[in-house]
């Protein structure tokens, strides 16, 4: 059997959130994507996208359904094959890595559909998430215990199947098992879909606090509003390409978002 | 009782195969055809570790062990790593299932090996009934290594990941889990286990080459019974043929025993195809 | 010229082999040489059995060893019986085989893949022991023995007669085998084994047709049975044990399970080879063994397929496919549309609400669009209009019928589809493929097909129009003898298309079309969709892309969260609030307010 091998060197484990901290430098991009194209097998579905994440930065990946805005999440975590350009994190190019190597380099993906192993208890699904950390048993439930503190409602739940949770509880549990990887890059998947606007607004407040503890996040939201209070870029997928991006206090107006989704400015050049 | 006793013991061995299907078969969605070939090869390591070499039986173990569990780490990476697709997997797992029957023939001729038993061959009488010692360390075996494979699954990470791979293997990779070194891991594991067995099974069954094949099949039917996705299930699938093969060559004669089995594996996948203990899964378009 | 030359090899050849095969004898053929040749007669049957269900079906049955053994003694019994005709004798093994292949059969296709295996495999351990039950009629374990010279029309037949019988029965059933997989049964055959969704979506039953093939694999090994008893006139259960089922599955592997000559070139192989000869014999399993190892790869990784298809392409670069003249007549005949009613639909899955009271309809000469985001039902509306799930509340008819929930029964009242992924097996030429869109709806038997009655013969001349029809209007004409796997995502989809027209549908449901298309392709398929429901064609288009479904609907719904929140044209979909709430994520008063005056709502945030 495999044991887990060292994850990413890190000896500060108690605090899950805080990969990179605050001091890292601002300037030098997390993960950058460029000019990717990606698909399943020979369909091709991004033909051409690039963009930044930056520490302490939230970046929202913003378009219509089958824009291609999952496909391209799933080729930065491995899961799709990248057919041409380049997917650096910390500068070091991860497109030919396994997908569980880039994990273990630093990467969180929370997959969209509140994908937890719904026959596992939330704490196993929670240890699980530490898989790639060689802390011993102690060091995982101290972890675990601080994923608790994040969501305390998980804390009440610990043997419940995953299953049994509620939506926003799931998702919630997703979430607090990407960070107990500590990754340095989190990616969310349409984090609010399904989820009541309550619970929503709960999401993406933890989402925000992430972000402020120094995570680089990579949003992929339907929800625009919601995406772009907490977002710092924002770029718009339509039809496997970019077509618009740009900081987000650059575009307050929504509405050339709602044109962009609508296809009306495809032609505008960015 | 007797009949009770040697139809327990019987279905241990089944019981064992059927656990070692389950292992691969949580870890890799794969099918080892195989896997009966290796604890029958097992059994020829033991016989000539012991007879022909005369070693000690702690060495006897340790070379089965050693010899079965490199030999499944070859049947991965030959026969199921990279091959896609159940129907070729199919292929595969019998082609290396026939390889070892032929090699022991080739090696150890076509004709039963005595393999000699460790411990003690007294009788003993238990609850009325006639039994060997053996038979009574291979139930409990069968018994404590299914429920060590439980716990192991629920307690440990890695046997979380077991259980997380074969639930969302997708998801599992996610979670920076190496998906295929586990796959390799627990075909190595079985291996091992399977040689482990070698001495306990060996001087029940001797060692024979013809010994694969039948083992192969009741295994697959103690699981079907059981349900397949289930190690307590294997294990009651495993007894139940035991009980089977004994009561129906002790009521209708020797010649029955298989036809019976045969009756009920078509009865369950008729009535009752996910058995006893699997889950039925929602099918997706 | 050329179509002459490319006529003349598929059946000339293997006649010619099979004629100098059958005249050994008067050739100056001895006794021995006539014996490997039954021997292998024998083999080939049992080969081209398998292959029809693992080559063509796709499912591996391992029980050829034990219904050969069920022939062969069923035969054996008659013939130490008095019963020596062998025509008789033929007649009842094959249907005794026929009886094995289905009561093993339909247990073991309920679950398929390894089930089928292991439960056939088993008949083949049974053997011995049912051969003790019966040892009065059998022999048991010492063997059958009296079994008399077989006869034919009452006169015994002389070892030359048996030899040309043997020989010409297994070539006339390779020759059933050859019509039956070059008919359109071998297309559907494929079709199961590439994806049984898509089989059932033309209205193939894939338990029947599986348990087709797996049934009619069993009728050679009742031959070869009948054959190998009269060889020896002796019969043990030792020829039927596992090492003759291993070896049947590698002379499969060996000459290529998805092909009917293939069966003989195993089979020739394995008899002939060094494996036979005594000094060999015992490393035959570890062969055996390599072989299946070694052809498993191979068939997984599909340099069969490969290997195939470079072939294909040197017959085109030497022997381009005939041209045929463009297609002249109406390429789009009126089509007969039927209203498609969904009401008050209900699904859920375990406890979550996928479907909550959905309702709808899509009338004959329109385009009904179904948009919505992820997750919101789209597919699993699909899903339940073509029966692959089971409807929880509400109903689905078709015109005046309500659905059932069986796939291919659906199919077959006249709904097609396309799917998001489209797959089409390897090895089929595009016209097949479309052609594989007639096989429920069309109908014609598999007797028609193998004796080639002329009510086949015009089922598929009207098949072959039809395809060229179809393709003509899709513009695929000129592609029409490509491999059909190996084209492009686009035309692949356009062969989707044609593979639902070509079926004529009430209704016609297409899954994503545009996905992964460049901009063209859209244009040409929505093109397409328009002429097809300009023709009186009834269309359901689920589509993301948003541009095309503005330009071909004429009444859009949107689902969300499993029920429909908008429904109406293009024009007010395209301004509707709730829409915007779900495509953009703000709610209903501020998407207003966006409609009217966006500046505002930057103003407010």
């Amino acid at each position: 059997m495999t044991e887990p091998q060292n994850g990413p060197a890190s000896p500060d484990v108690t605090q899950p959130p805080a990969a990179t901290g605050p001091a890292a430098s601002p300037g030098a991009p997390l993960l950058s994507v460029n000019e990717l194209a990606t698909g399943y097998g020979d369909l091709r579905v991004v033909w051409d996208v690039s963009f930044e994440v930056r520490p302490g930065q939230v970046t929202a990946l913003l378009g219509r359904n089958g824009a291609g805005k999952t496909t391209t999440l799933r080729a930065i975590a491995g899961l799709n094959r990248v057919q041409g350009g380049s997917v650096l994190l910390e500068g070091r190019d991860i497109a030919g890595l396994p997908p569980h190597k880039r994990i273990r380099a630093g990467l969180g993906f929370v997959q969209e559909n509140k994908r937890v192993f719904k026959r596992r208890t939330v704490e196993a699904n929670l240890m699980l998430g530490g898989y790639t950390r060689s802390i011993g048993r102690k060091g995982l439930m101290k972890a675990v215990d601080e994923i608790y503190e994040l969501f305390p409602v998980l804390r009440g739940r610990a043997t419940t199947t995953a299953g049994q949770l509620s939506g926003g509880q799931q998702q919630m549990l997703a979430i607090g098992q990407a960070l107990m990887g500590k990754p340095k890059l989190l990616m969310l998947d349409e984090p609010s879909s399904g989820l009541a606007p309550s619970i929503v607004s709960e999401v993406m407040g933890s989402v925000a606090a992430l972000k402020s503890a120094g995570l680089g996040i990579l949003l992929v939201e339907q929800a625009v509003e919601a995406a772009v209070r907490v977002a710092d870029q924002i770029a718009v997928l339509d039809v496997g390409r970019i077509v618009m991006s740009g900081a987000a206090s650059e575009i307050s107006d929504l509405e050339i978002i709602q044109d962009a989704y609508f296809g009306r400015v495809r032609e505008r050049p960015q | 009782m007797d009949a009770v006793w040697s139809g327990l013991a019987l279905g241990a061995v089944y019981a064992l195969v059927a656990l070692g299907y389950h292992i691969v078969f949580v870890s890799s969605n794969a099918f080892n055809f195989a896997h009966a070939q290796l604890i029958m090869l097992g059994t020829f390591i033991v016989y000539w570790g012991s007879v022909t070499l005369k070693l000690p039986i702690g060495l006897v173990f340790l070379l089965a062990a050693a010899i079965v569990g490199g030999v499944a780490v070859l049947e991965e990476r030959t026969a199921i790593r990279i091959v896609r697709g159940t129907e070729g997997q199919l292929v595969t797992t019998l082609g290396f299932a026939t390889l070892l029957n032929g090699a022991t023939q080739v090696i150890w001729g076509g004709s039963p090996l005595q393999v000699p038993f460790f411990g003690s061959s007294n009788v003993l009488v238990v609850l009325g009934g006639h039994v060997f010692p053996d038979d009574l360390i291979l139930m409990g075996v069968a018994v404590v290594l299914t429920i060590g494979f439980v716990l192991v699954s629920r307690m440990t990470v890695l046997g979380i990941a077991l259980l997380a791979v074969s639930e969302d293997r997708e998801a599992a990779l996610m979670r920076g889990i190496n998906v295929r070194a586990l796959g390799i891991g627990a075909f190595a594991v079985s291996g091992i286990v399977a040689g482990l067995l070698g001495p306990l099974i060996g001087p029940k069954t001797f060692a024979v080459a013809t010994l694969g094949s039948d083992l192969a099949l009741k295994g697959f039917v103690a699981m079907a019974i059981g349900g397949f996705g289930s190690a307590p299930g294997a294990l009651i699938g495993g007894f139940a043929v035991g009980l089977i093969e004994s009561e129906a060559g002790r009521y209708l004669g020797a010649s029955y025993s298989n036809l019976m089995i045969f009756a009920v594996l078509l009865g369950v996948l008729l009535l009752r195809p996910t058995g006893l203990f699997g889950h039925a899964r929602e099918r997706m378009v | 010229m050329l179509s002459v030359a490319r006529r003349i090899p598929t059946w000339l050849l293997p006649l010619i082999a099979a004629v100098i095969v059958i005249a050994f004898p008067y050739l100056g053929a001895q006794s021995p040489v006539q014996r490997q040749v039954i021997l292998i007669c024998s083999l080939a049957l049992l080969v081209s059995g398998l292959n029809l269900s693992l080559g063509y079906a796709g499912e591996l049955a391992l029980g050829q060893a034990a219904i050969y053994a069920c022939g062969a003694y069923m035969t054996g019994y008659l013939g130490s019986h008095g019963y020596t005709d062998i025509v008789l004798q033929l007649a009842c093994a094959i249907a005794a085989a026929l009886v094995i292949g289905l009561v093993t059969g339909i247990p073991g296709l309920r679950l398929g893949g390894w089930a089928l295996a292991m439960v056939s495999f088993f008949l083949v351990l049974l053997v011995p022991d049912i051969l003790q039950l019966f040892a009065n009629q059998t022999g048991g374990a010492q063997g059958l023995t009296g079994i008399a010279s077989p006869s034919l029309l009452g006169k015994t037949l002389t070892p030359n007669g048996f030899y040309v019988f043997a020989t010409t029965v297994t070539a006339l059933w390779l020759l059933v085998l050859r019509n039956l997989v070059t008919s359109r049964h071998g297309t559907a055959f494929r079709v199961l084994r590439e994806n049984p969704v898509l089989a059932s979506s033309v209205g193939i039953s894939v338990f029947r047709m599986k348990l087709s093939a797996y049934a009619i694999g069993a009728v050679p090994a009742g031959i070869a049975g009948c054959i190998f008893a009269n060889l020896d006139q002796y019969l043990s259960p030792d020829s039927f044990g596992f090492a003759l089922a291993v070896s049947i599955l590698a002379a499969s592997v060996l000459g290529g399970s998805a092909s009917i000559y293939g069966a003989v070139v195993g089979a020739v192989i394995l008899t002939l080879g060094p494996l036979e000869s005594t000094s060999f014999q015992q490393y035959s399993l570890v062969v055996y063994g390599l072989l299946l190892l070694v052809g498993g790869i191979v068939l997984s990784i599909g340099i069969a397929g490969v290997l195939q298809r470079v072939w294909a392409r040197v017959q085109r670069r030497w022997l381009p496919p005939a041209r045929s003249a463009p297609y002249e007549g109406d390429l789009l005949p009126r089509t007969a549309g039927t209203a498609l009613s969904v009401d008050h639909l209900v699904k859920s899955f375990g406890g979550v609400n996928a479907l909550q009271d959905v309702s709808l309809v899509a009338q004959p000469g329109q385009v009904t669009a179904l948009i919505g985001p992820n997750g919101s039902g789209k597919t699993t509306l699909l899903n339940l209009i073509c029966g692959y799930y089971r409807i929880d509340g509400g109903t689905i008819s078709v015109g005046k019928e309500q659905t059932t929930h069986r796939p291919y029964r659906i199919a077959r009242s006249g709904v097609a589809r396309t799917f998001q992924t489209p797959s089409i097996p390897r090895e089929i030429t595009v016209a097949e493929a479309v052609r594989a869109g007639r096989y429920a709806t069309q109908r014609a038997g598999f007797v028609p097909a193998v004796l080639r009655l002329p009510s086949y013969r015009r089922a598929r001349a009207s098949d072959v129009e039809e395809a060229r029809r179809v393709l003509a209007l899709v513009g695929l004409a000129d592609q029409e003898n490509e491999i059909a796997a190996s084209m492009p995502l686009g035309t692949r989809r356009l062969l989707e298309v044609a593979r639902c027209v070509i079926a004529r549908p009430k209704v016609l449901l297409l899954d994503e079309p545009a996905s992964g298309l460049d901009e063209n392709e859209v244009e040409r398929l929505a093109g397409l969709i328009r002429k097809i429901s300009d023709s009186g064609g009834t269309v359901v288009l689920v589509e993301h892309n948003f541009r095309l479904v503005l330009s071909v609907a004429d009444q859009i719904y949107v689902l969300a969260r499993g029920q429909i929140i908008a429904e109406g044209p293009p024009s007010v979909i395209e301004v509707h609030p709730e829409v915007l709430t779900e495509y953009l994520g703000v709610r209903v008063p501020e998407a207003d307010d966006l409609l009217r005056t966006p500046s505002e709502v930057a103003d407010n945030d």
